[in-house]
């Protein structure tokens, strides 16, 4: 009787826990991301995890739209000075963080001048375009930038600038400007609140139903990270009915299997970062215009690209995403053997055994695959090829010297900001140089003197000729050889609907965008 | 006084061979966007701009007053995430053990009762192919098997993603929600459990049964056991009571070893189920170059191999007593 008893109690004990462990919202998105949120402090983010996160716990004056436009956020309007050094933002008169405090000037200086003291994250797109204490207010609503200089892609860099809660960080502040505090806090006015983060291994967010911003119907209520990079996790989540959304960087297989599951779609856009053989034109032989040359007519585009790694044509060294900067006159690079040979007859290198060095991140699949194919066609050329993997770490660190630079480098590239600036700038300007995304020691007085006009002018048209002008220059002396523009694919739940590829960061990611269309 | 100098010793080592491996901490924490400029400044502001000897000098006063620095991952203290990590690391490997050894020691008395019969060969077998099969390799299959096709286990995580429970008492989920009557937890956490504690437990499971195995026959070659047999002892009680009692001193001793090396050795399953813990942390710290993170790691796993390890020899010591009687004499 007694054992009954017990029995039966305990049956109802779990019974009652299980009970209590079941509330759930009613439009959850669970997508897995392949690492870690580093950090949700607006000051400190610097990666495409990084900003994840940001984008939907904070909020900036304007934000980005799938075709790269500017949209009003915490601004409704903005007005940029005729010489183009000012640039005023009036504030949206009923927008407020999560606490319900209204969001003020102050704010805006706030957390400008602790991005500046940090100096972290996106601090270097204002390094020297504007200066501490030139934010200020012109009243309560109603906030100035003035710039050093005209810096044409400075409204496509604001962004970039999360407006955090200056009374509830001034809170916390500690010795550190908050740092401590906003490592696990959020002080923001975005559409979704911090819920729960286990570093290691998942974040949930939650919607503020009192975001200023408003919701599509049907928005998305709570969203679920679940890190993990293992394909069978991943197949295992969508087989257990649990994933909605796949990260972006699954293999081939797991968006086919996820897709056979019938509950699943490919979605799959083109973006605006690019891929390339960085060819270094400091050091031999790829100092010599005819062997670059003919090392991209020596490049196999399209199996690269339809077999190897999945991508949009690319023709010049700008994705043709970047519609009204890109140069459609300029002929794309051919996969063809006898050009090729033809380029090295001409080449002070004619005749004899060619050594040349191919690098790639270590343990990257594709780009050993890459690799191994442009060997198979640059040894039929007298090439003497030497492969060198290297870690990313290692990467980052031969890039800064040009004799340690290998003569080819694989190197993807995506603008950081959503201006071409951000493709030329940081790639091909030599005050750029020594850095992982300009591994072609470049240093062209021509295309230095065609980037700093464009960076100058705030006339478009004139801004679009300049940088036509650097991708003609840029086809014909094959520093950079385009190999593609990467296309981001996502297994998505059928019910989810809203994603569209942004050209900043992970801004295709700010959940307001979103919706679910099944009951 | 040998435990601490061998934490001393592990402490050199670890500092600097985390400085000498390529990259830069200052470029891995802030992304490949960020200046030169904020390079430099962060560098400044960790003293990574300082001689290597004043730098170990800082690690090592911070240590002995408890405090292991910042992590450059995580933006918060390395002490608040081994709290975090330590104890999922830990659960795991309680339960591996616990598999290990309530499957391992069994099957090691099997093989020894029915020595050279298949119940022998068999064992014998399970163990070289558990021993061999790389742990990455079991994870997945389980994984595959038990979460994707059968879909009877959850594959990621401790609980439930969403699962409202703070596990602040001890950090570990089956003992906390026990202690606060969350009985949901409990359930929930063990089925999150055992996958990733089965596919780290059969390795040291193999090892187990083949120790266990070895030494139950060379206790039975004991004359006393002998004795034992011509008394007409029954069979159950020799083999429980008389042998596996002296037998059990290695496949013990071996466990000491094993909780050590499982304490590193779980970042593949730990990767592969994104469970939360310290090995996976670990790893992360290695390959962002987090110094910190990795000093804190490697030397919280030794101090817990140093405890294990005194831990386990007081178990030996009452296991067989002859053990303690000769260190005392000695």
């Amino acid at each position: 009787m007694t054992k009954r008893l017990m029995t039966t109690t305990a049956i109802w004990a779990l019974a009652a826990g299980l009970l209590a462990g079941a509330a759930t919202a009613d439009n959850i998105v669970t997508m897995n991301t392949v690492q870690i949120f580093g950090t949700i402090d607006p000051a400190k983010i610097s990666d495409y995890t990084d900003y994840m996160a940001a984008v939907n716990l904070y909020d900036s004056l304007v934000t980005v739209d799938g075709s790269g436009n500017l949209i009003p956020q915490i601004a409704e309007s903005w007005v940029v000075s005729p010489d183009a050094t000012e640039v005023t933002f009036k504030l949206r008169a009923d927008a407020t963080f999560t606490d319900g405090t209204p969001i003020t000037s102050a704010d805006v200086i706030y957390s400008f001048e602790r991005l500046l003291r940090i100096n972290q994250g996106p601090a270097n797109l204002f390094a020297g375009v504007v200066e501490s204490g030139a934010v200020t207010a012109v009243d309560a609503q109603t906030v100035s930038f003035k710039l050093s200089k005209t810096f044409a892609p400075f409204m496509a860099t604001v962004p970039a600038l999360m407006i955090v809660n200056s009374a509830l960080v001034e809170a916390n502040v500690g010795a550190d400007d908050g740092q401590t505090w906003m490592a696990d806090n959020v002080a923001g006015s975005g559409a979704y609140l911090l819920d729960s983060w286990d570093r290691g291994s998942q974040m949930v967010i939650k919607r503020y139903a009192g975001y200023y911003g408003g919701f599509l119907d049907n928005p998305i209520d709570e969203v679920r990270w679940i890190i993990t990079n293992d394909e069978a996790t991943v197949k295992a989540l969508a087989a257990s009915g649990e994933l909605t959304m796949s990260s972006q960087f699954q293999s081939p297989d797991t968006y086919q299997a996820l897709v056979d599951m019938g509950r699943f779609r490919l979605e799959s856009q083109p973006t605006t970062t690019a891929f390339y053989l960085k060819l270094n034109s400091a050091v031999a032989p790829t100092d010599d215009i005819h062997i670059r040359r003919a090392i991209a007519a020596a490049t196999d585009y399209t199996t690269i690209r339809e077999v190897i790694f999945p991508g949009e044509p690319m023709t010049t060294v700008l994705p043709s995403g970047f519609a009204d900067f890109w140069n459609a006159d300029v002929a794309a690079p051919v996969f063809d053997m006898a050009l090729a040979q033809a380029e090295i007859d001409q080449s002070a290198y004619a005749g004899q055994d060619i050594p040349i060095t191919l690098s790639y991140v270590a343990g990257t699949l594709f780009e050993e695959e890459i690799s191994l194919l442009m060997q198979s066609n640059l040894e039929t050329l007298g090439f003497v090829v030497t492969q060198q993997p290297e870690p990313w770490n290692r990467v980052t660190e031969i890039a800064g010297d040009l004799a340690t630079t290998p003569n080819v480098n694989q190197i993807f590239f995506g603008p950081t900001y959503p201006s071409p600036d951000s493709m030329f700038f940081t790639q091909f300007h030599s005050a750029a140089a020594g850095t992982w995304a300009s591994m072609e020691w470049l240093r062209d007085p021509n295309v230095d003197a065609l980037i700093d006009q464009a960076r100058a002018t705030g006339d478009v048209a004139e801004q679009a000729r300049l940088y036509k002008e650097v991708q003609v220059i840029m086809a014909d002396n094959m520093v950079a050889v385009p190999l593609l523009a990467q296309t981001v694919q996502h297994a998505m739940d059928n019910c989810l609907q809203g994603f569209q590829a942004v050209p900043m960061q992970s801004f295709d990611y700010d959940m307001t965008r979103y919706s679910w269309t099944c009951p | 006084m040998w435990s601490v100098l061998v934490l001393f010793g592990l402490s050199v080592v670890i500092f600097i061979i985390a400085r000498v491996v390529p990259g830069d901490p200052a470029r891995m924490a802030l992304g490949p966007r960020a200046s030169a400029e904020q390079v430099a400044d962060l560098q400044a502001s960790l003293g990574l701009d300082r001689p290597m000897v004043e730098q170990y000098a800082l690690f090592i006063t911070g240590l002995a007053q408890g405090n292991l620095g910042r992590s450059l991952l995580t933006e918060q203290s390395v002490n608040d995430d081994i709290r975090e990590t330590f104890p999922a690391t830990l659960e795991l490997v309680l339960t591996t053990i616990l598999i290990a050894f309530v499957i391992g020691v069994p099957l090691g008395v099997a093989a020894a009762r029915f020595k050279d019969t298949w119940p022998d060969t068999l064992v014998r077998a399970f163990a070289i192919v558990a021993a061999v099969m790389p742990t990455f390799f079991i994870a997945l299959l389980l994984q595959v098997l038990a979460g994707y096709v059968l879909q009877i286990l959850p594959t990621t995580g401790r609980l439930p993603t969403g699962t409202d429970f703070q596990a602040n008492i001890t950090g570990l989920l089956v003992i906390d929600g026990l202690l606060k009557a969350r009985f949901d937890v409990v359930f929930e956490a063990l089925r999150h459990l055992l996958l990733p504690a089965l596919a780290l437990s059969l390795a040291t499971m193999g090892q187990i049964a083949r120790i266990t195995r070895a030494s139950m026959i060379d206790v039975s070659r004991q004359d006393y056991i002998e004795a034992a047999r011509a008394f007409g002892v029954p069979t159950r009680v020799r083999l429980f009571k008389y042998q596996l009692r002296p037998a059990f001193v290695p496949p013990l001793t071996i466990m000491g070893l094993e909780f050590a090396s499982l304490i590193g050795g779980a970042f593949v399953v730990e990767l592969i189920f994104s469970w939360p813990g310290m090995a996976a942390y670990g790893i992360r710290a290695i390959t962002q170059k987090d110094l910190n993170a990795i000093m804190g790691v490697v030397m919280i796993s030794g101090v817990f191999f140093v405890l294990v390890n005194l831990v386990i020899d007081v178990l030996v010591g009452i296991v067989d007593p002859r053990i303690r009687i000769r260190g005392s004499r000695a």
